[in-house]
């Protein structure tokens, strides 16, 4: 369980990404009235950007 | 009662004899008595000028603590109810993202004051409404009171260390920097902030500690799960202004206000009377959440946040003696002298 867990918190940065800013992206692009770029959902453009930004962060240790 | 406003006022008033604390010097400037410390005073002036401190501190300990109560489980519930109210569509997101703002950072102060058991101790008729009201305080900015607790206890033992105080991190060379590093702090790789934190308590090990990083975990996947199912169902924006931002506007604040602008520079000054400054505060006394008078709390933690100033006043001719820089606040009507 501890395993489990820390590997959860190691993980949490790409889980935010995906499960936070990606959905506020898309929302505030919605918002907004923002076209996602290559035919792209907000929803599928704010998962890239979320996901990415995210794992990046679980890498680098640094969210910028 | 430990409050009579006559030893109160004659305190304030009463004439500082200079004698009582200048040290006797020969007419070479050598000091006649052999002195002990770095602050120029003799054994016998020092203890006579604690034992005036004592007495003018009794003074402002406890008094009226319910305000506190009432603000902590108020705003909480104000808060709380932001969440339906918005997703119903009934809110002003920027202005309940202020608010929020305003809670987040507040709870930091009613939360302190239960920490140090202000509102009722161990043993006291009242003491669950002590644990309340630190408990749902630091809710909003995702710092269980276990952790926040035993970590700001560990501060004052440890005032400025750079091993053992806990918010050492929090150390910076300017104000600037001093923001920047709130936000840095808190960045995932770095050890600084609630990571510094939960690295400490895995060290202690004691039970108390193993509490406290437990509610910690649970309270942060709680927050997550709050900001991923909101967000999920189209809340993002809600979940970000009423949450996520204020969380982290009162985390900086608090950081900045409550920790490195009251122990700046912190290198080299670990002893009672040199571990917290006097500062002029630019966003005033209310603002700075009553941090300008900080060394009355960490000399007396007993003395509640809104009665620091008074007994500042009451006492400031006592610090002055022991060295303290007294200029920025200057006795009321004086000019300030430096700004902070």
């Amino acid at each position: 369980m501890e395993n489990v867990l820390k590997q959860v918190f190691y993980w949490m940065p790409f889980f935010f990404g995906i499960g936070f800013i990606a959905p506020l992206i898309a929302q505030t692009m919605n918002l907004w009235h923002w076209q996602a770029p290559f035919g792209l959902s907000t929803t599928a453009f704010g998962l890239i950007i979320g996901g990415a930004w995210g794992l990046q962060t679980v890498i680098r240790g640094r969210w910028v | 009662m430990l409050e009579d406003p006559k030893l109160v006022q004659d305190a304030i008033k009463a004439p500082v004899e200079p004698a009582l604390y200048k040290p006797a010097l020969d007419s070479g400037g050598a000091r006649a008595i052999p002195l002990g410390r770095d602050d120029g005073l003799d054994r016998h002036t020092r203890r006579n000028l604690r034992k005036e401190e004592i007495e003018i501190a009794r003074q402002f300990h406890g008094g009226r603590m319910w305000p506190y109560a009432v603000a902590a489980f108020g705003c909480f519930a104000l808060w709380v109810s932001f969440f339906p109210l918005a997703i119903m569509g009934y809110l002003n997101l920027p202005l309940a993202c202020l608010i929020s703002c305003v809670i987040a950072t507040g709870g930091y102060v009613t939360s302190h004051e239960a920490m140090h058991s202000n509102i009722a101790r161990k043993g006291e008729k009242l003491r669950w409404l002590n644990e309340a009201v630190g408990a749902v305080s630091t809710i909003p900015i995702v710092f269980p009171f276990s952790m926040a607790r035993i970590m700001h206890l560990e501060h004052h033992y440890h005032c400025n260390d750079p091993l053992k105080d806990p918010d050492y991190t929090d150390e910076a060379p300017n104000w600037w920097m001093a923001i920047y590093k709130t936000w840095y702090n808190r960045q995932p790789g770095v050890d600084g902030s609630i990571h510094h934190y939960k690295r400490i308590l895995a060290e202690m090990g004691t039970p108390e500690a193993q509490r406290a990083l437990k509610e910690t975990m649970l309270l942060q996947l709680f927050f997550m799960a709050v900001l991923f199912t909101m967000s999920w169902n189209g809340y993002a924006i809600e979940a970000a202004l009423l949450w996520w931002l204020p969380r982290h506007v009162g985390l900086s604040y608090i950081r900045f206000y409550l920790s490195w602008a009251p122990h700046h520079p912190r290198e080299g000054k670990t002893g009672r009377y040199e571990n917290t400054n006097l500062f002029k505060s630019k966003l005033g006394h209310v603002m700075s959440m009553g941090m300008q008078y900080h060394i009355i709390h960490h000399m007396y933690p007993g003395i509640p946040n809104h009665r620091t100033k008074h007994a500042y006043y009451a006492m400031r001719h006592i610090l002055e003696a022991r060295g303290v820089d007294v200029s920025p606040l200057p006795p009321v009507g004086g000019p300030a002298v430096k700004g902070s």
